[in-house]
């Protein structure tokens, strides 16, 4: 896809849903992130649509984050597993890949490849984004090896520390003592280490979080996109919890997200000295672009005064 | 019959202010109107989780949410 793909001829408009004009007119496809970006969400018509999540599920609100805060949302693929956040991020208006249950950083290794080859000159982003079975325990072995050989995407793994999805049975991710369906004594095992397995396997960029501040949300989720478009494999761990499994009121989900991020999910930034460098220079040039952005914006106002 | 969210629009016009907006789960629903300096929920769309509730009750005591019968006119 691209931004001329998307585009609608003028007096082609009327013919096509309504939706898909608003989209184009009023959606973030080739806009900036304070024209339209997390910041300002509810204000433009987002990518995601309707979407068959629960009420009140933090994971759909960390996929609509996501969806806000990509760089480039006309340039990039998606691609996720079975689990609840297939059923959010499908009904995205960016395109999404479904493969088989735990393939998707083995599909996204050979799609970035593939990419890289049939659009040398232009930057596509791929981002996978797959619950805890799908990155950690089924998954485990084609997550691992695509950050071994080091494939320049970035992997977004929501956990909701169980399979909700299936009914409730325990994961890898589930921390000791959780009691669940296929633990109903309490779970004997510790929660895996998933930062520290990235760490281990050589990803370049690494953050564990609670995503309850959206503004260090949307700034991790861009700095994951623009490290993998040039230096290697990125991984965000981010816990989206499951109010129906875990028993949370609605109303209180939340706070519940605020005090695991002071527990478990305490946020914790690690990135190599190259993607330093990268980072730096790319929000040292964003930063230039929106103080010129301002400038003319400025200019123009007093022109019309 | 359930119960969905409802913004006193005159209340919350008194704050400059869009934090419920940004923590909705639901795409598209809780919404901001720049003229009005508003939000305002599209009703056939809320699930009725009372996130935006928390948000403005208890984050920022501002009570200008509240929870109300889908459809009721008073």
């Amino acid at each position: 896809m691209s931004l001329a793909y998307i585009t609608p001829s003028e007096r082609f408009k009327k013919y096509l849903p309504k939706d898909y004009v608003e989209l184009i007119d009023f959606g973030p496809f080739g806009k900036t992130q304070e024209e339209a970006g997390p910041g300002n969400m509810g204000q433009f018509k987002e990518l995601m649509e309707e979407h068959p999540m629960c009420s009140g599920c933090w994971m759909a609100y960390y996929i609509r984050l996501i969806f806000a805060a990509l760089p480039c949302p006309e340039e990039t693929v998606t691609i996720g597993t079975a689990g609840c956040g297939r059923l959010a991020i499908s009904q995205a208006a960016v395109p999404f890949i479904y493969g088989n249950y735990g393939d998707q950083n083995a599909m996204a290794s050979g799609l970035t490849r593939a990419f890289r080859l049939r659009f040398p000159d232009k930057t596509k982003d791929v981002l996978t984004i797959a619950g805890d079975g799908g990155t950690m325990d089924i998954g485990f072995s084609m997550t691992m090896h695509s950050w071994i050989r080091g494939e320049r995407f970035t992997t977004i793994m929501l956990d909701n520390e169980v399979y909700g999805n299936t009914g409730g049975q325990s994961s890898g991710m589930s921390p000791k003592g959780a009691v669940l369906k296929m633990a109903p004594m309490g779970k004997d095992f510790e929660k895996m280490p998933a930062t520290d397995l990235a760490k281990a396997a050589g990803c370049v960029y690494i953050v564990r979080m609670s995503p309850t501040n959206i503004k260090q949300a949307a700034k991790v989720i861009r700095r994951a996109i623009f490290v993998a478009r040039e230096v290697g494999p990125t991984f965000i761990h981010a816990y989206t919890s499951c109010n129906i499994e875990y028993s949370i009121p609605t109303e209180d989900v939340f706070a519940d997200a605020i005090e695991l991020g002071k527990g478990r999910f305490k946020f914790d930034e690690y990135m190599t000295d190259e993607a330093k460098i990268v980072i730096e220079r790319v929000e040292g040039e964003e930063k230039v672009a929106r103080k010129a952005r301002k400038a003319a914006k400025v200019a123009a106002a007093e022109a019309v005064n | 019959m359930y119960y969905v969210a409802k913004v006193n629009s005159d209340m919350c016009a008194e704050y400059k202010c869009n934090t419920c907006t940004l923590y909705c789960p639901e795409a598209n629903t809780l919404m901001f109107n720049k003229d009005g300096n508003t939000s305002w929920v599209d009703e056939d769309r809320c699930k009725g989780c009372a996130l935006c509730v928390y948000v403005c009750t208890d984050m920022l005591d501002r009570n200008c949410i509240t929870m109300e019968m889908a459809g009721h006119e008073e």
